[in-house]
């Protein structure tokens, strides 16, 4: 069991970076439109931060895996192809999840 | 009440309009915050943490990852730091809303706050003809689709003991759509591929912290980056 007054900080803290970083652009908005870095970091960074973030907890689920790296790279890839084509993010992650489980526990792979 | 639009419909059509817009992303909300909730609980939180979570931070990615760090006992920096890094994107939403939200203090902040991916890409995607009230009404029914979902899968988590290895998975997919959606408004692919390799690099260099690493030199990459025309304010500080 967790704690929840530890999980009651982490939600808060969690809550606050969340809420700040939506805001920002509302209390600062012009000194951002000024901001030449801010405009290129913004066409630069959401997608680069979200590929890391994909590498990262790919190479982490492959490192638990006895089977890694094939099972998580075929469900990747299915999931972003199926995502690419549909655009209905419940069934990319749905599929991809699905497939992902059915090789880590029939051991496909 | 802050309806910029004299000739809107009737009550009855705003209320179908507002259900129509939200329908897509309830799909979606319900079935993800279950899985949010059930994981949450199956790792050892109380069941009511997982509802509260939804409505106090409302940020799939980061709550995803909020399970494996409350799990392993993380320090509470540690994790408002992992958020900061989840949910930078958020930043740059903003940007484009500006002038569209709702005027009304307590309806705009509320907004502001439910400002997900999914709330942001109905927001920037509804006709012309929505109103203020039915943009509050869309925030307001996605957090609910997200917080009924965590609550019936904390329910589940709380009753059932499921050994399936690999159902946290949902997050790796979750983070896998996000890239292909940002990489979908991107007339270029190249953040997709620097950032690749510098998570390569980073991985040589220092495993253990290799997207800390990675992080800094996309920041670097990012801010030498000329690749896309920037629209207003570029000159200013050349």
């Amino acid at each position: 069991m967790i704690e929840s007054g530890y999980v009651i900080w982490v939600i808060a803290a969690m809550g606050l970076v969340t809420f700040a970083l939506r805001a920002l652009p509302f209390v600062a908005a012009q000194w951002l439109q000024n901001q030449s870095a801010v405009q290129r970091l913004g066409q630069f960074l959401p997608l680069a931060i979200m590929t890391l973030l994909l590498a990262h907890s790919v190479a982490g689920a492959a490192r638990e895996d006895a089977a890694g790296p094939w099972p998580e790279a075929i469900a990747v890839t299915l999931t972003m192809a199926l995502q690419w084509r549909s655009r209905n993010a419940l069934l990319s992650i749905a599929a991809g999840t699905g497939a992902y489980l059915i090789m880590r526990n029939f051991s496909l792979l | 009440m802050t309806c910029p639009n004299p000739a809107a419909p009737a009550t009855d059509g705003h209320r179908l309009s507002v259900l129509a817009l939200s329908a897509p992303v309830a799909m979606g909300y319900i079935p993800l915050g279950a899985v949010f909730g059930f994981l949450f609980v199956q790792a050892g939180a109380a069941w009511w943490l997982a509802i509260l979570a939804s409505l106090v931070v409302f940020a799939g990615a980061a709550q995803y990852m909020m399970i494996s760090m409350v799990a392993a006992g993380s320090s509470i920096g540690s994790i408002a730091l992992a958020t900061l890094i989840i949910n930078l994107r958020h930043v740059f939403y903003g940007l484009s809303l500006l002038n569209k939200l709702p005027p009304g203090r307590l309806q705009r902040w509320y907004v502001i706050f439910g400002l997900t991916d999914e709330t942001y890409s109905v927001l920037t995607t509804m006709p012309a003809t929505t109103t203020h009230r039915q943009m509050t009404w869309i925030a307001l029914l996605n957090q609910a689709w997200w917080v009924l979902g965590s609550a019936v899968g904390a329910v589940i988590g709380a009753q059932a003991q499921i050994g399936l290895a690999g159902l946290d998975f949902a997050l790796v997919a979750l983070f896998a759509v996000l890239t292909v959606e940002q990489w979908r408004t991107r007339k270029s692919a190249a953040p997709f591929w620097i950032a690749l390799a510098a998570y390569g690099v980073a991985c040589l260099l220092a495993a253990r912290h290799a997207l800390a690493i990675a992080i800094a030199l996309s920041f670097a990459a990012g801010l030498l980056w000329r690749g896309e025309p920037v629209a207003a304010g570029e000159k200013a500080n050349d």
